[in-house]
């Protein structure tokens, strides 16, 4: 269990570096310049601006340099906000993002293994057939329409109710944070219904369950005890993917619902070629999923007693 | 004294999206304590159907029992056509199944498996029911039974998979063991160890057993009686030297010529059985077996044969049996 936590570890900060080398030299193969600006510059100026951020170097040693201070836990200064560390940038505005992910991702899991089941018990009756027509809709409907969406309910709710139960946009307070949290999280919720839905039938039909019934157990008890648990393995197996799926999506979300995460800074920073910021924010997202990952297969180890961790 | 199972007239169907198959048409039997009863047949002839009607194990809908009864003890199991089978399955009958691989749940381990059977009928503490468990193991003849009760399926060979099942279904002490196949999935030398268990926990408990199977060595080795099943019904039913030495049905003959000796002539040719049984979605309204049988006559095709009586529990739905038969039937039955 140690050794294969090590060595999945090990070979986390592999793929960090491999990611960290790639949107490095995929970011300068772009043309253009993050000290391009509106007003001409006289070109003395110009080079010194360079020289002070390094950009006068040659890529390869711009490269090492900034590997360098990474190990360091330096990420740099950004070229377009005044005044600000990359490190501070991620310090405040990553806090939003996790809150947001996590309660998404709560939220998705919760509600995929519960409407999973409930679709699975409900085979073929109105009520599955109803859960699996919106688990259609929340696959397809891309998130920007759901916020929208939701903006508008949450407005109509204002208005039906006199005062503001939920602020339309901004963050603070839970009454912020439940419906960007709702969006974000429905179209893994959905993904993880229907993955739920198949896997609880599947396992329905299976010996162990015939074998379970066969030995008088009432079917409450078949059904906590033998289904549900068997069931969830695959939706526990999805998580980690899932959690990459519901960060990426967070920058819509975040974009519409005006949250100060950190999605904002990451797709501003690649706007303006802000080489500091993009390296500094793709770098953490990596290694955060990395380890999402790593964390979601021990996990698994826990729960499944087949898999082995070695 | 009556029988400790009964079965009368048992009809199963089944609603599928092809229409009605009628899976059971009309199988009686009886068990007496102590007994053990085969069950053979190929494929599909409603072997399986028939046993997890009376444990109420078969899915209603798309299901349906559409008449006949089931006495356990002389109590009625199967009310208002459908089965309340919570007080059988388990403590009346114990079930083991064909595959012990995928009968057991792969994230429990196998003393709670055990244990769980006796906390619900017998409302044992979790702890009294695992060290029951534990004894229920040994019993089966696993070594280090204490050990084994703490491990999960994964950890276990397919015979002690199947052993652990028997201790699973004999947690109770059912008065009826059903075993579905027991050893269809094991190899050789493991079939024959399962079987001696079986015996000899029979002979310690004083179970009933109902063995499903279509492997012929393995009612000669175990049965006391035979029910040979084809298309749904019971077509001969007797002793096992009834069934093997004094056959009364073409089909039996059949699956005795399709079957492997260990004679002198060991040159002797397999001849299976021609064609393939009925279509259950339209039964044909004669003898289920004609369309197969070397010894066809015009009555088969549309009278339905009934059961002639040929010994004091030998019986079989042939219509060579009939007195008004112009052939003999003791030509077809006695070569």
């Amino acid at each position: 269990m140690v050794a294969y936590t090590v060595k999945r570890l090990l070979q986390g900060v592999i793929t960090v570096w491999f990611i960290a080398t790639a949107t490095f030299f995929g970011m300068h193969a772009v043309p253009g310049d993050p000290l391009a600006a509106d007003k001409e510059v006289p070109p003395e100026i110009w080079a010194n601006l360079q020289a002070r951020y390094g950009l006068d170097k040659p890529v390869p040693e711009q490269y090492v340099i900034y590997l360098s201070n990474m190990l360091k836990g330096d990420f740099g200064i950004s070229y377009t906000q005044q005044n600000r560390e990359v490190n501070d940038i991620i310090a405040e505005h990553f806090k939003v993002s996790a809150t947001l992910g996590i309660l998404a991702i709560v939220f998705a899991a919760f509600g995929g293994i519960l409407w999973g089941a409930l679709t699975a018990l409900y085979r073929n009756r109105a009520p599955d057939i109803v859960i699996v027509f919106l688990v259609i809709l929340g696959i397809s409907v891309p998130s920007f329409v759901f916020a929208a969406l939701g903006q508008l309910g949450v407005v109509n709710i204002n208005n039906a109710l006199g005062f503001t139960l939920f602020p339309v946009a901004g963050w603070g307070t839970v009454q912020h944070m439940i419906v960007p949290s709702m969006v974000l999280g429905l179209g893994t919720m959905a993904f993880l219904t229907r993955l739920m839905r198949s896997s609880m039938l599947e396992i329905a039909n299976s010996d162990f369950i015939r074998t379970a019934r066969s030995k008088g157990l009432p079917a409450t008890r078949v059904f906590r005890k033998h289904q549900l648990r068997n069931a969830i393995l695959p939706v526990v197996t999805v998580l980690g993917p899932s959690i990459a799926a519901i960060t990426t999506g967070g920058f819509v979300v975040e974009m519409v619902f005006a949250i100060p995460g950190l999605g904002r800074y990451f797709v501003q920073a690649v706007q303006q070629l802000d080489y500091t910021v993009i390296m500094g924010t793709t770098v953490f997202y990596g290694a955060f999923l990395v380890f999402m990952v790593i964390l979601v297969d021990l996990v698994y180890g826990l729960i499944d007693p087949r898999v082995r961790l070695e | 004294m009556s029988a400790l199972l009964e079965v009368d007239d048992l009809r199963v169907e089944f609603d599928t999206y092809g229409g009605t198959v009628q899976a059971v048409r009309g199988v009686s039997f009886e068990l007496d304590r102590g007994q053990t009863l085969a069950i053979v047949g190929e494929s599909g002839c409603g072997k399986s159907v028939t046993v997890q009607s009376i444990m109420g194990l078969i899915p209603m809908p798309p299901g349906r029992i559409t008449s006949g009864s089931a006495r356990l003890d002389g109590k009625d199991v199967i009310d208002d056509k459908r089965i309340d089978g919570k007080d059988i399955r388990g403590r009346l009958v114990g079930m083991i199944f064909q595959d012990p691989m995928s009968s057991l749940n792969p994230t429990m381990t196998i003393g709670e498996q055990i244990a769980e059977t006796l906390q619900v009928h017998r409302g044992y503490s979790h702890k009294r029911a695992l060290a029951r468990a534990i004894e229920l193991i040994d019993m089966t003849r696993i070594p280090e039974a204490a050990k084994r009760a703490r491990q999960y399926p994964f950890e276990f060979s397919g015979g002690m998979l199947q052993r652990s099942m028997i201790a699973m279904s004999l947690a109770c002490e059912p008065s009826i063991l059903i075993a579905d196949e027991p050893t269809t999935a094991l190899d050789v030398t493991i079939q024959a160890q399962i079987l001696d268990l079986m015996r000899e926990l029979q002979r310690d408990n004083g179970m009933a057993i109902i063995l499903i199977t279509h492997d012929l060595g393995v009612v000669a080795r175990m049965a006391d009686e035979v029910l040979v099943m084809y298309a749904g019904e019971v077509v001969e039913r007797g002793s096992v030297d009834d069934v093997f030495y004094r056959s009364a049905h073409p089909y039996t003959l059949g699956l005795r010529a399709a079957m492997p000796s260990n004679r002198d002539d060991a040159a002797q040719e397999l001849t299976p059985i021609d064609g393939s049984p009925p279509d259950l979605f339209a039964p044909p309204a004669g003898c289920g077996y004609f369309a197969r049988c070397p010894h066809a006559m015009r009555a088969c095709e549309t009278e339905h044969p009934r059961a002639f009586e040929l010994g004091e529990q030998h019986r079989a739905r042939c219509w060579l049996h009939h007195e008004d038969c112009d052939v003999a039937a003791d030509e077809v039955f006695r070569k």
